[in-house]
């Protein structure tokens, strides 16, 4: 009884053991406010990364004959619906849909102006993406993008332009309706991205060029074909991811077809599953052995390329943001280990100083391992009280971070997040409870190994020495 | 260890020759402590320096035992021995007839803490409890914590009376920096009594206190001794404190050289 009750006594009476909890405090304050913001971060950046991408993309490399289950042999080249049957009879697929994919340089307002803007980045690469809207639209986030409200601010050197979302998001690729006459045919209808539209200041309805390269069945460069055809702007999208925002461009898939004179009309299919967290490995293991099996694929790991989850596309930077929290987790790990010094000397002070109450103690009938419980004692409350008290102060601050942030910017007159950088309009952070309990019983650990090498020095004291008279 | 072994089995002849303090009666089992043969060196440097020579003695039941001598003599060594705070380099200490060095710490721990009660010249209380919270630290160290709050009541009711019958009923909330030393002699006494050992050991418990306030808690020592029927051992070189007591041992040099139960040297 008298260590519980001992070592809550000193721990009340010398304040000094208060600079040990303090350090605790802050350390796992700091911890479990900065990995909460790196995980709602990591979760913003999956978030918006994401962009259009669905859940899986399928691009086969090469495709031949294909003997289906039920014995029809079809030419998969040609035939992508039998191959979105097969995937879509997966008890864990959502859906299917095809996509056209092509690349193209994008000229807003005829070359000759291209050339005079003074940005490097004045010849634009884009990824046209043709889409069936119905299919689409129940696969990816392609319909949310269409409405979607726009980024809070464009970044530095653009500015707003007046492009607006498509008239109607049920038939975006619709041509626009025009009252004043019209000389010539209207181009083919595309959906350009919000970067894209900000950075060459894009208007609705505002006519342009892409160029592009046709290829002709044999694979070889069609010379004949027309790769220079005029688009007008019908809206525009936003995926939330900027590199998509500026290189997408969207088309009606027949109307890209066209375009390209491609008689097989499909690169991708893409596909959305019920639960993609929970089933991705299974899933896609499962489908691309289908998929073999039906001669649509290569052998599963084969061509990695052939068959993506949307995070493979983003597989670097989301490791990078990772990587960056496991860092920041060792960084602040080493303000615990500092606390625990703390914890460690004021203890080992502590100890030198109780020389006498020790030997008392030990005279009255106290054991060696009593003394040592004592010691670790004061030693474990200070990790629980400072840990608990931090994981409190960690958690309410990471929840509250952006008004936090808010307030200390319009205080002290500067800006300490600069919300156009991620084009996040706050700050995001995300608490997990398993993070804050590990990082508690992280602090307690520490600070009673810490605090076990004085509680040993006191166990192994003399009680004559430490009588000995004053 | 080695003292855990009977080393001493007869007494050495080259030693000089001692007035035997008692039967010597090592475990007798009438005798709350009793000491054989104990000897105590140490190492300084090089050079070991034995201060205990072998002592033989034993504290009978109920009496006031004086131990004197000249500073040096070794009394301080004898009584951590006797104590259970030192462990002797040979020999035995018998504590109801319970051979102690024998026992596990934690054994001796509890022997420390229910059959031996400690008053020390420098009162020795926690400086971070109050008096009645110092007074109950026995039985604090003896009872786990539901034990001990389940009989907290009792422990504080008893230590409680003792102050109150030792003249401290307004201080018992104090801390001992807010206490003369008299009262925290008192305090220290109400501590040593607590868990009713049958052996208190003093050491110097006026030295450290002027005449008037060491002759008042000599008093109380004395009297709680008597009406506890408690045996006492009193370290002193103070001759009044010991003519209080009914017997008296001498120590010279590391050794019990006269016992007043023989003829009192006048």
């Amino acid at each position: 009884m008298f260590r519980t009750f001992l070592s809550l006594r000193y721990l009340r009476a010398r304040k000094t053991n208060w600079i040990g909890m303090a350090g605790i405090f802050v350390a796992v304050a700091a911890l479990v406010l900065i990995l909460s913001i790196m995980a709602g971060f990591l979760a913003e950046h999956r978030r918006t990364l994401r962009g259009n991408l669905a859940d899986f993309v399928i691009q086969p490399r090469y495709t031949q004959s294909v003997r289906l289950p039920n014995g029809d042999l079809i030419d998969a080249d040609h035939d992508v619906g039998a191959m979105i049957d097969l995937i879509e009879s997966h008890p864990k697929v959502v859906s299917a849909a095809p996509q056209l994919q092509w690349y193209g340089l994008f000229v807003p307002d005829g070359a000759k102006s291209a050339m005079e803007r003074p940005m490097q980045d004045a010849i634009q690469l884009v990824e046209l993406i043709g889409v069936d809207v119905e299919a689409e639209t129940g696969t990816s986030d392609f319909a949310e993008s269409l409405t979607r409200e726009y980024s809070p601010k464009p970044p530095d050197g653009r500015i707003y332009s007046s492009v607006e979302r498509v008239d109607d998001a049920e038939d975006p690729f619709a041509p626009l309706e025009r009252s004043g006459r019209r000389t010539s045919r209207p181009g083919r209808p595309i959906i350009v991205g919000e970067q894209l539209a900000y950075l060459w200041s894009l208007r609705k309805g505002q006519e342009v060029s892409i160029i592009t390269a046709t290829f002709d069945d044999g694979g070889s460069l069609n010379e004949d074909a027309p790769a220079n055809s005029r688009f007008e702007i019908v809206g525009s999208f936003r995926s939330k991811d900027n590199e998509m925002d500026q290189r997408r461009v969207y088309m009606d898939r027949a109307e890209l077809r066209d375009f390209l004179q491609d008689s097989r009309g499909w690169s991708a299919v893409i596909v959305k599953l019920e639960d993609y967290e929970r089933d991705k490995l299974q899933v896609r293991e499962e489908l691309w052995t289908q998929l073999n099996e039906a001669g649509f694929l290569g052998a599963p790991g084969d061509n990695p390329n052939e068959f993506r989850t949307w995070e493979d596309f983003r597989a670097t930077l989301l490791a990078a943001i990772e990587n960056e929290k496991s860092l920041m987790g060792i960084m602040l790990s080493l303000v615990l280990v500092v606390a625990g010094f703390t914890v460690f000397a004021l203890l080992s002070m502590m100890v030198t100083e109780k020389r006498r109450d020790i030997g008392i103690l030990t005279a009255l009938g106290a054991t060696s391992w009593g003394v040592m419980v004592l010691f670790l004692l004061i030693g474990l409350w200070e990790a629980v009280i400072g840990s608990a008290l931090g994981a409190a102060v960690g958690v309410l601050g990471a929840m509250k971070i952006d008004a936090i942030e808010r307030w200390l910017s319009s205080t002290f007159g500067f800006q300490i997040f600069n919300r156009d950088i991620y084009l996040f309009d706050h700050i995001p952070s995300e608490v997990m409870p398993i993070e804050v309990a590990k990082i508690v019983l992280g602090a307690v650990v520490s600070t009673l190994i810490f605090a076990a090498i004085p509680a040993w020095r006191a166990s192994r004291l003399d009680p004559v020495d430490a009588l000995r008279h004053e | 260890m080695s003292s855990e072994e009977p080393l001493f089995t007869t007494p050495d002849p080259s030693e000089p020759p001692r007035v035997p303090s008692t039967s010597g009666n090592a475990g007798g089992v009438s005798s709350p402590l009793t000491s054989s043969g104990i000897r105590r060196s140490f190492e300084v440097g090089e050079r070991r320096l034995e201060v205990l020579h072998g002592v033989d003695m034993e504290l009978r039941p109920g009496e006031r035992l004086a131990l004197m001598g000249t500073s040096g003599a070794g009394k301080t060594t004898l009584l951590n021995i006797l104590g259970l705070l030192d462990r002797p380099t040979e020999g035995k200490v018998h504590v109801e007839g319970v051979d102690a060095w024998s026992l596990s710490p934690a054994k001796r721990a509890e022997l420390r803490n229910r059959r031996i009660g400690f008053v020390f010249q420098f009162y020795h209380l926690l400086p971070e409890l109050t008096a009645l919270e110092n007074a109950i630290l026995p039985a604090m160290i003896l009872f786990k914590g539901s034990e001990f709050r389940r009989r907290r009541e009792e422990f504080e009711g008893k230590a409680h009376d003792m102050l109150v019958r030792f003249g401290l009923s307004t201080r018992l909330g104090h801390r001992p920096g807010q206490l003369s030393g008299g009262e925290q002699q008192r305090v220290a006494i109400a501590r040593a009594l607590l868990l009713d050992p049958p052996i208190l050991i003093a050491d110097e418990p006026t030295g450290n206190l002027d005449r008037g306030t060491g002759e008042k808690v000599l008093e109380i020592l004395l009297d709680e001794q008597k009406e506890r029927d408690v045996s006492l051992l009193l370290v002193t070189h103070d001759e009044r404190l010991a003519k209080r007591c009914e017997r008296v041992l001498f120590m010279e040099d590391g050794l019990i050289q006269a016992d007043s139960s023989a003829p009192m040297p006048t």
